[in-house]
This record gives structure tokens, C-alpha cells and sequence, in this order.
């Protein structure tokens, strides 16, 4: 079954913007998505019809093989986590362990389950010395693992982070890198919203363009980031490596997104006397 | 000329027990560009503030040693004054725009002043036209993209003539191309009116080919201070909070193999190298 | 979020809108002094449709007749107080509804006398009509920034309650009292983020100089027209006229017989 399905989605807010037409795609379980696309072109709204905070004003979302303008946010929460973009600006209770602990509260796990799920989220963060200070005292990048954990928790099959390393240093940008794959290879679904070029390169995700509410383009990150034109269309630039191939292609450079690596080996044995 | 000079600075917070700087030395030369860095906490916005004069004059805490701005020491002069010799923009456009229009907001700071009303017209014009904003003089705000607004918030301290503009983090919340249209008008700026720019950036990819100087701050000190690509030469960037341009690390790459002249940081230069040694080659 | 949106200033060209506000503030504040001086039907008519056909000149008298909808349930208690008053100590009965369906008339031309100036002048205007008022600007940059940042904290407001609704908050269910508590999750974010765009509010203030100058000066001013003049000299006039109508002891229902019933005073 699809982890994620949209079936010619359109949605406008109370306020008259269409920000999303006739957008469809399905998302297979396990798989790693991005949606990549200019400010305001409609990524956090398609996040948030996931847990159904949004219902499509046309068309249909399933999540989980759920139709979801059938269930509550709060039912469809289990299935579809979310990670805000500024989910760190929400913290509330007096202690780290009680913050991861209110959505487990909130979705009836018992006294035990809860214990061992925070437990368990905090030392994947690397969270567990801070259990008992107050949220409000981590640092920045401390802050936003803390609100990943506080969705990581309940462990939901769908992850869904919108914008994760905005205004976050190279450190703790890696350390997302791993989480995020790490999360992925063990069988979560991820989809995620960004516009961080460099990062998405690094991923290597599925990736899906879009522009004015509109799908531009759907594929592996390999075709889409190094094709200038889609990249123009939604806003991007593409990432160094691509762009530099890209104007190396009379030295028999690939058209394909590579890493340091490979382009390296490409351009010494092309270079070597 | 320096229109910056900073000596042996210092400063906590009032009610932190940690210095957020430690005898920061640190000086800039009129019309350079300056890419400051470093991870999140290092003390990169606590600098620009020193420079500002919000510290001391806005943010409590302990300061010793000295910050001159234009030849004014901060620490005596009031910001007002000091706000036309360097204005600061900050990472959140929202949170900088106060009027119900554009046009008053570029006024915001003259009318503040008091000054004349026909100056203000001059020179609110002048920094609309700077910026290619003309027509979005009668528009709230609130309608603005991000690009938008951070455009604005730029105009608004252009209208106040500075020498030195400083920003911090000011592509944050912006995507890659009106980031790049930002660095890219800053520049040209920088050129036209001959300012000072120092600004406060994770995406060193974008902003180091233009920048003459890297500043790394680090635990509240400057490791590192001087051309950006040496400190990619020298440092793994990446363990002290600066993400690491993949054509640095290509460039690192390359030398391990190749006759290399160093660390590139500039597209258009690393293209021109490889044509060259192909070309030797051929 | 609706009186959020009420607060969006819907900018409007119509010759009203051009009116000079300070002729507009003073038309409102000469139909509020009449109301308060004439107790008489007719008057009060006359007045509702002053302010009936500008506002539909304007093109807002849609907006218009929601704030009248809105002040049904005051006008009902004022209408039920002033006819109890005078039922009880045994006035006769056809005096006392006289009395009271004046009294309420009279409220809701009070209620509405500014709507006229509220309804076709923009945000910045009353800004600048205070500043000419000479209002301390302190108080008219508060009053400007509510303008401002009124739409941004309901943004704000709705994507907490998004985030927590995200991690299981029903905010909807249960009883009355754990309701209120489920409050909490979204009140303390708020709290604390609207602190911290104080903080950076007031610091992006005085990197702009905010109270640097005693004498603040204006860029924009408003520019009183001939035309302007015009109408407030009329406006005046009648004004004028009323008043001395007034003083002179002339009232229309007296003037007028066989409405008596009507007749407040
Ligand atoms: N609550 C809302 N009410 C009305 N319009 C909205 C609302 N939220 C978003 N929009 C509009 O919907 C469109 C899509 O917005 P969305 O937030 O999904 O974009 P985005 O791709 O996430 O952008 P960004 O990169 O800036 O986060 C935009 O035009 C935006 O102005
Ligand atoms: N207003 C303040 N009051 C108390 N401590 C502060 C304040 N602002 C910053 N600090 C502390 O000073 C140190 C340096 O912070 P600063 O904001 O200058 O770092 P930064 O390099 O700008 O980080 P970022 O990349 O996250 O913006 C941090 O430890 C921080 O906790
Ligand atoms: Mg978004
Ligand atoms: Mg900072």
C-alpha cells in the first residue's frame, strides 16, 4: 500500500489564495521525498494536509490508506508525524522529558509505553542529559532535535519535516543528514520540504518541483538538480558540483548529479598527463 | 582607512556566567566585504552588536575594551548617531518593517531624525531607486515576499547613509535565488556607493567568492581572519561550524592528484583552471 | 479569526475615501453631538440617513450594516431598561415606548456616528490625523503597530495551534475546565514568542532611531483641498443651524403635531 497519495489536490485558503492545483503524486512506503520550490509555492500546505490540518478543498489525500477528510488530525497525527518549521518556537512544559512526553500522553499510550518511548527518543537525539531542565534552556540546534524527538516519538510510519535546516550551522545540518537517513533505512517514510540545494545534493532524494501550487517535475534528485531549466522555474540555483559538470560537459562531464568524489576522479582522469 | 577597529574585546551578558566574546581584535578596511562565520552560539550577532553600539546601549552586561566605528568609540556614542555611520539588518524581515507602507518604512529612521521634510523625500526616493523597489512604495508590508521585505528593510537603512552595513543572517528565510538576487545587489552597492560590507552568513557558497575576507568565530574568539579560501586550505571547516563549498573540497580533491593552484571558491575561476590544464595537456 | 480580518483596512477610491479625515472626524463628531442634544426621532432619522448615504457613496455599506448588526444586543438591553424605568414608577405605557425606542435609536447613531470615519479612512490616515492632533507619537506608533502586527500574531496564533493540534492537542473535546487547560499549549508559545518579537522589535527600533529626535518630523502630511473646505464649511452650517435651532427651543416633533407620542423630551 502507498504510504502517501494525491489525487488532484486543490486547495484554497479562507482568504481566496489557490495554493495548491490539481497537485497529484504517491509517495511509496519507505520512500525519501523533497519537495523543492520557491517561497510560496505550496510546500508546507501540501505537509499539512498529511495529518489532515488541512482538508483538500478538491481532489483526495490518503495517508496510510486513509482518506483524510474522514478522520481527525489527532487520528491521522499516528500515522503522519509533523515537524513544524519553526517547532521550536513551541515549546511549553517545564521540563525536556514532559515535552516529548505530552504528545504520547495525548494520543493515550500507557504510563510504561510513554517512559520507554521518551527515553528511547531522547537518547537518539542525544537529548538525555538535558530530561529534566526546561526546554526554553537548550541551545539553538539543541532545540530543534528536541522537536524532532517530540514527533520521533510516537514513532510514526510518515515523517514529514518542513524546512529543517533553516538557519541551522554546517554541525548540526550533518547531523540531520544522518538522522533523516538513518530514519529512512529504518523503513520510515520521509518527505520533506526544503530549498537547501546543497543538502538535498547530499540526500539525494526522490524529489518533486514545484512552483505556484503547480508539480513542476518528479524525480531522483540525480536528473532534477542538475537541469537548470526546472531549477529556474521553481526559483533554485543548482548545486556547485552540477552547475560546474554542467559547464564542463564539452570535457566529457555527465549530465547526472555527482558527489565530490566521483567528480574528482572524472575530472583527474581527464586532467592527468 | 579603518572604519572599523575593534581591541580587546570582551563581553557577557548580564546573567550569564560564560564571556559570549573573549578578546576580539578585529579590523576593517573602507569598502571591504566581509563574510563573518562560525556556529550557531559563537558569538557572530554579539559582534555585530558591539559594532552597533546596542551593546552597551541596549543589551546589558560586562564590556571591556574598544570598538571604533567611523572614528567614533561606541561605547560614548549614542546609536542614533551611531546608526548613520552603520546600519544593521537583521534576519527577520518581519520583525523590522513597523509602517502600514513601504515608502514610511524607508522613512521610518529620517523621520525618527526629525529631518527636513524634503530631505527625507530625497533621499527615501534615492534608496527606493537603489534598490529597484520603486513601485512597491504604496504597498503594506504584510503583501511582501521575503525577498521583498529583506529588500525593504535594506532600503530603509540606505536611507540613512551609512558607511558600514552591516547584515546578519539576512537570507535565512529566503530561497536560493532571491537569496543570491540579495548578495548580488549588496555587492553591487558596495561598488556603486563605495560601502562596507560585513555580513553574517551559513551559505559561505554563495557569499564567499565576492567576499575579500572570512572572519570565523568560534567560542566567543575570531579563529580564523583573512582570505576565505585559505581558511579552507588550512581548516576542516566543517568542525568549526562553516559548511565547506563543494568546490573546496573538490579543489582539495584535485591537488591530492594533480598540479593545483589551491583552494578555489569561485565557479567561473575553478572552470577557467581545468580549461587551462586541459589545454596544456592537449 | 474573523475580527482579525475586519481589522484588514481595505484601501477605497470613491470621492468619500478622498475626503480630508480631519473634515471626516469632524462630521463624525458633529453627528455624535447632535444625537446627544436631540432626542427626536426625526433628527436621529435624518442623521442614520447622513451617514446611510455617505457610507454607500463610499461603497462600504455592507460593512456598515454589520457594525449596526452588531450593536443589536446593546440597543435590545437599552430599549428593555429605558422602557422598565419608565413603566415602573407608572408612566403610561404609550409615553414610555415612545421614550424607549428613542433612547435606543439614539444609541445606535451614537454606535455608528464614527463608523463613517473609521469605514473610509485608512490606517495610516488616522495616524496622520493624530499626529496632527499633536497625539504624542508614542501613542500613535502603538496604535499603528496593533495595524501592523494584529495579522501577524493571528498567523502565528493559528500555526501554534497547528503544531500542537500535530502532536494530539484536541482542543475542541472534553469538558468545559480541561478545555482551559488545553489552553496552556498554545497560550505559553504565544507568550513567549510575542517576548522574543518585542525584543527584536525594539532592538530593529533603535538601530532606526526610534525617539532619537524630540521633534519627529513627517514625510507624508495630509493635504487639505479646496474641496474639502467646501464640505466643511456646509458641514458647519448646519451644524451651526442645528445647534441654534436647538437652543431657540425648536424641535421637529414639535413643530410637527400628532406624533407626540414619539416625543422624548
Ligand atoms: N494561512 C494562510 N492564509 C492564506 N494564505 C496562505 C496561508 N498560508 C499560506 N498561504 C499562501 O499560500 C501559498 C503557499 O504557501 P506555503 O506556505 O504553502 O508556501 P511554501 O512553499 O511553504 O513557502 P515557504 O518557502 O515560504 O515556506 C502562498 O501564496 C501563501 O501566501
Ligand atoms: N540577549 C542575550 N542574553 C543572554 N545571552 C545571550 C543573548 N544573546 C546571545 N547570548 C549568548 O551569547 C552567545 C553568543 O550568541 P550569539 O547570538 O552572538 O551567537 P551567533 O553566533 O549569532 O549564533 P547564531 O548563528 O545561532 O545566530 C550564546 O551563548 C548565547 O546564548
Ligand atoms: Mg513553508
Ligand atoms: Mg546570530
Amino acid at each position: 500500500m502507498q504510504a502517501i497519495v494525491f489525487d488532484g489536490v486543490s486547495y484554497v485558503y479562507p482568504s481566496g489564495v489557490r495554493a495548491l492545483k490539481d497537485v497529484s503524486f504517491t509517495v511509496e512506503r519507505g520512500e525519501l521525498v523533497v519537495l523543492m520550490g520557491e517561497n510560496g509555492s505550496g510546500k508546507t500546505t501540501i505537509l499539512k494536509h498529511l495529518n489532515g490540518l488541512l482538508k483538500p478543498t478538491s481532489g483526495k489525500v490518503f495517508v496510510d490508506g486513509l482518506d483524510t477528510s474522514k478522520y481527525t488530525v489527532a487520528q491521522l497525527a499516528t500515522h503522519a508525524g509533523l515537524v513544524f518549521q519553526n517547532a521550536e518556537n513551541m515549546f511549553f512544559e517545564s521540563t525536556v522529558w514532559d515535552e516529548v512526553a505530552f504528545a504520547l500522553k495525548n494520543f493515550g499510550y500507557s504510563d510504561d509505553v510513554v517512559r520507554k518511548r521518551v527515553d528511547w527518543a531522547l537518547r537518539f537525539f542525544d537529548l538525555e542529559r538535558y530530561a529534566g531542565q526546561s526546554p526554553f534552556t537548550l541551545s539553538g540546534g539543541e532545540k530543534k532535535r528536541l522537536a524532532f524527538a517530540v514527533v520521533l516519538a510516537w514513532s510514526p510510519p510518515i515523517i514529514a519535516l518542513d524546512e529543517p535546516t533553516i538557519g541551522q550551522d554546517s554541525l548540526q545540518k550533518e547531523k540531520m543528514l544522518h538522522m533523516i537517513r538513518l530514519l529512512n533505512t529504518q523503513g520510515h517514510t520521509v518527505i520533506m520540504a526544503s530549498h537547501d540545494v546543497e543538502f538535498v545534493a547530499d540526500l539525494r532524494p526522490r524529489i518533486i518541483a514545484i512552483s505556484s501550487g503547480s508539480i513542476v517535475a518528479d524525480g531522483p534528485a540525480d536528473e532534477i538538480l542538475p537541469d537548470t531549466e526546472i531549477l529556474r522555474r521553481c526559483s533554485l540555483h543548482p548545486p556547485q558540483l552540477a552547475l560546474l559538470m554542467a559547464r564542463l560537459r564539452d570535457l566529457g562531464m555527465p549530465r547526472k548529479l555527482v558527489d565530490v568524489d566521483t567528480a574528482a576522479r572524472l575530472l583527474v582522469e581527464r586532467l592527468r598527463p | 582607512m579603518k572604519v572599523i577597529e575593534v581591541r580587546g574585546l570582551s563581553f557577557t551578558y548580564s546573567g550569564q556566567d560564560k564571556p559570549s566574546l573573549r578578546d576580539i581584535n578585529f579590523e576593517v578596511g573602507e569598502g571591504e566585504f566581509v563574510l563573518i562565520s562560525g556556529p550557531s552560539g559563537g558569538g557572530k550577532s554579539t559582534l555585530c552588536r558591539c559594532i552597533n553600539g546596542l551593546i552597551p546601549h541596549f543589551y546589558e552586561g560586562e564590556l571591556r575594551g574598544e570598538v571604533y566605528v567611523d572614528g567614533l568609540p561606541t561605547s560614548k556614542t549614542p546609536t542614533h548617531i551611531l546608526s548613520q555611520h552603520v546600519g544593521m539588518v537583521f534576519q527577520n524581515p518581519q520583525n523590522q518593517l513597523f509602517s502600514l507602507n513601504v515608502e514610511s518604512d524607508v522613512a521610518f529612521a529620517l523621520e525618527n531624525l526629525g529631518l527636513p521634510r524634503e530631505e527625507i523625500r530625497d533621499r527615501v526616493d534615492e534608496a527606493l531607486a537603489l534598490m529597484g523597489i520603486e513601485d512597491l512604495a504604496d504597498r503594506s508590508p504584510v503583501e511582501l515576499s521575503g525577498g521583498q521585505q529583506q529588500k525593504v528593510a535594506l532600503a530603509s537603512i540606505l536611507a540613512l547613509r551609512p558607511k558600514v552595513i552591516m547584515l546578519d543572517e539576512p537570507t535565512s528565510f529566503l530561497d536560493p535565488m532571491s537569496a543570491m538576487n540579495l548578495v548580488e545587489l549588496v555587492d553591487r552597492l558596495r561598488r556603486k556607493l563605495g560601502l562596507t560590507i560585513l555580513m553574517v552568513e551559513h551559505r559561505i557558497d554563495l557569499i564567499a567568492p565576492r567576499a575579500d575576507r572570512l572572519a570565523v568565530i568560534y567560542e566567543g574568539q575570531i579563529l580564523y581572519d583573512g582570505p576565505p579560501r585559505d581558511f579552507f586550505e588550512k581548516y576542516d571547516g566543517h568542525l568549526y561550524g562553516v559548511s565547506v563549498p563543494k568546490l573546496a573540497r573538490l579543489s582539495k580533491e584535485m591537488a591530492r592528484h594533480l598540479e593545483w593552484p589551491g583552494v578555489i571558491l569561485d565557479i567561473d575561476e575553478f572552470e577557467r583552471v581545468v580549461r587551462l590544464i586541459a589545454g596544456h595537456r592537449l | 479569526m474573523s475580527i482579525f480580518e475586519g481589522l484588514r483596512f481595505r484601501p477605497g477610491k470613491s470621492f468619500i475615501h478622498r475626503i480630508d479625515p480631519r473634515v471626516k472626524l469632524s462630521i463624525s463628531i458633529f453627528i455624535l453631538s447632535l444625537a446627544a442634544i436631540y432626542v427626536d426621532i426625526i433628527v436621529l432619522t435624518l442623521l442614520i440617513s447622513v451617514e446611510a448615504f455617505t457610507v454607500a457613496r463610499a461603497g462600504v455599506l455592507r460593512l456598515w450594516l454589520r457594525t449596526l448588526r452588531g450593536s443589536i444586543y446593546l440597543a435590545l438591553l437599552v430599549f428593555i431598561i429605558t422602557l422598565v424605568t419608565r413603566l415602573l414608577p407608572g408612566g403610561p405605557l404609550a409615553e414610555s415606548l415612545g421614550y424607549a425606542v428613542t433612547y435606543t435609536y439614539r444609541l445606535v447613531v451614537f454606535l455608528t456616528s464614527f463608523s463613517l470615519f473609521f469605514l473610509t479612512t485608512t490606517p495610516e490616515e488616522i495616524a496622520l490625523t493624530l499626529s496632527r492632533l499633536r497625539i504624542p507619537y508614542e501613542y500613535i506608533f502603538a496604535f499603528v503597530s496593533a495595524i501592523r502586527f494584529t495579522p501577524v500574531l493571528a498567523d502565528e496564533m493559528r500555526s501554534i495551534m497547528d503544531a500542537q493540534r500535530s502532536r494530539g492537542l484536541e482542543l475542541d473535546r472534553g469538558r468545559l475546565l480541561s478545555r482551559v487547560r488545553k489552553l496552556i499549549p498554545v497560550l505559553i508559545p504565544l507568550l513567549v514568542n510575542v517576548l522574543r518579537r518585542s525584543y527584536e522589535l525594539a532592538e530593529a527600533m533603535e538601530v532606526k532611531c526610534f525617539g532619537a529626535s524630540k521633534k519627529r518630523t513627517y514625510l507624508r502630511d495630509l493635504n487639505i483641498k479646496p474641496s474639502d473646505y467646501a464640505i466643511l464649511a456646509a458641514a458647519i452650517t448646519l451644524f451651526a443651524t442645528a445647534i441654534y435651532l436647538r437652543v431657540m427651543g425648536y424641535a421637529p416633533l414639535q413643530i410637527l403635531t400628532g406624533l407626540e407620542l414619539f416625543n422624548g423630551m
